[in-house]
């Protein structure tokens, strides 16, 4: 995929860790910060617009900068073509599909 | 292991030394391996995060699985491996990223950082180990 | 002194086996290739490579105790006994301490290590300020020893495709070099996903070098230019 070829590659993959360092850094301000139960807390969040939005942002930054990083793995150890690309069909499968059903759980919640 | 002589007209393959046991690595390649095993750890365990976010939005009740699986199940000691691997791979990861920004990138310096990810990550998973035991 | 060496005789053996030795030496015998002469004297089928005896030629790197260098500036006094001598990792041993360097070269040779300027020549020569030749400190003097490489996790796992910290390090010496015209061209070639992009900063490069060169920032310093480039 030209996408991940070379520098883009290694940049996504920066790009997507300070994101997901902001992220975190932003969840777990916003969690000790609100009131009510531990529950209440994350409810509130992961219900709101923003929060709902960030936490996708979160799980896609994490599918992003893991695929970058587990295709590396699979290009250092992997040579044979005819395993290679199976295994990273399959986990290109496996991430997008956490995504999927990380928006669907987020988006369809009342 | 085994490779054909390039130049000479040797037709048989020659030996490559290659024991990684043999090898004395330097503190950097350590804090190197162990950034790929716990990055490798924390994609894997991608799709259990997921499934941990629909349980906990589910119900109070199912927030509560969540909780109590990750601090007082039977596993929740042995999730100081993920504690490991989260801080390990944080702190190796900010030490790359400095080192792109061109801090730290001298021998001196990149050695005490390797240290210092490792020994982050050590911590923290004696910290989950400490935590869990003081429940 | 007792040291055990990798012996490989493809005329002979199946498979390369650890040698042991016991060596007497003089109070003049003060580097470790004083110590592989003095072994050759008691056993003559001992193989390596050695020229220069002053570390600028390159020839005797290899494998010592667990990391590399060049035999002919290791000190005896630093070296933990027993001594245990194996060939450059990663690379078709030859025989014994001798190891096939022809792919390590050919990825040097393919990063183009020469001044590209096909412009008219000057009337004189190419003029360079002391500021432009500072830049060159610190990758000129690369004796091309493959230290830095064959001890590179990378370039074992993948060394036909990834060019490795020597190569890639030449590469930025005439990269950054004033004289040089073909600087988009050298970039374009090592944007790729293995000759440049296997690189992790595992660092092992920078420990090994003999020469005290850092092919690990040589690297970061093509993929800043890379990244200053295209933006």
């Amino acid at each position: 995929m030209r996408v991940f070829s070379g520098q883009r590659a290694w940049l996504l993959q920066r790009f997507s860790a300070i994101a997901i360092l902001v992220l975190l850094v932003l969840g777990i301000v916003r969690l000790a910060m609100s009131d009510g139960t531990a529950y209440e807390r994350w409810h509130a969040i992961a219900t709101s617009t923003h929060g709902v939005v960030l936490i996708l942002a979160f799980f896609l930054s994490m599918g992003l900068h893991g695929w970058i990083g587990v295709r590396d793995v699979v290009l250092d150890y992997v040579h044979a073509p005819s395993l290679r690309l199976p295994l990273l069909a399959v986990i290109a499968f496996i991430l997008v599909a956490v995504q999927i059903r990380v928006a669907m759980i987020l988006l369809g919640q009342p | 292991m085994q490779r054909q002589a390039a130049a000479g007209g040797a037709a048989r393959s020659l030996p490559k030394f290659l024991n990684l046991a043999q090898i004395r690595f330097p503190i950097g390649a350590i804090a190197s391996i162990l950034h790929r095993v716990s990055g490798v750890l924390l994609a894997v365990s991608l799709p259990l995060l997921a499934s941990a976010l629909a349980e906990s939005l589910r119900s109070p009740q199912g927030f509560d699985a969540v909780v109590h699986a990750a601090t007082r199940s039977w596993f929740a000691p042995l999730l100081f491996i993920g504690a490991w691997a989260l801080v390990h791979h944080i702190f190796a990861g900010v030490r790359h990223l400095f080192m792109d920004a061109g801090f730290g990138y001298r021998l001196p310096q990149a050695r005490t950082s390797a240290f210092v990810s490792i020994a982050a990550g050590i911590v923290a998973a004696l910290l989950w180990l400490l935590a869990w035991g003081l429940r | 002194m007792r040291v055990s060496i990798y012996r490989f005789d493809p005329d002979v053996d199946q498979r390369p086996r650890m040698q042991d030795y016991d060596v007497e030496l003089r109070h003049t015998d003060r580097m470790l290739l004083d110590v592989l002469l003095r072994l050759k004297e008691i056993d003559d089928s001992l193989s390596f490579r050695r020229s220069c005896r002053e570390g600028v030629c390159g020839s005797d790197a290899m494998n010592i105790n667990g990391r590399n260098g060049l035999a002919c500036i290791h000190p005896v006094s630093e070296l933990k006994e027993p001594v245990v001598l194996r060939p450059l990792p990663g690379f078709p041993v030859v025989r014994d301490l001798v190891v096939d360097m022809t792919q390590f070269f050919s990825h040097y040779h393919s990063i183009r290590p020469y001044v590209v300027d096909d412009r008219p020549m000057p009337e004189r020569e190419r003029l360079q300020s002391p500021e432009e030749r500072e830049r060159l400190n610190g990758l000129y003097e690369c004796i091309l020893c493959a230290c830095c490489s064959s001890f590179c996790p990378s370039y074992w796992w993948n060394p036909d495709k990834f060019i490795g910290p020597a190569g890639l390090l030449q590469a930025w010496r005439f990269i950054t070099d004033s004289r040089d015209t073909a600087r988009s061209e050298r970039l374009a070639f090592l944007d790729d996903v293995y000759r440049l992009y296997r690189c992790r900063t595992i660092m092992n490069c920078t420990e090994v070098c003999p020469k005290g060169l850092s092919p690990s920032h040589a690297i970061e310093q093509i993929r800043t230019a890379l990244v200053k480039d295209s933006s």
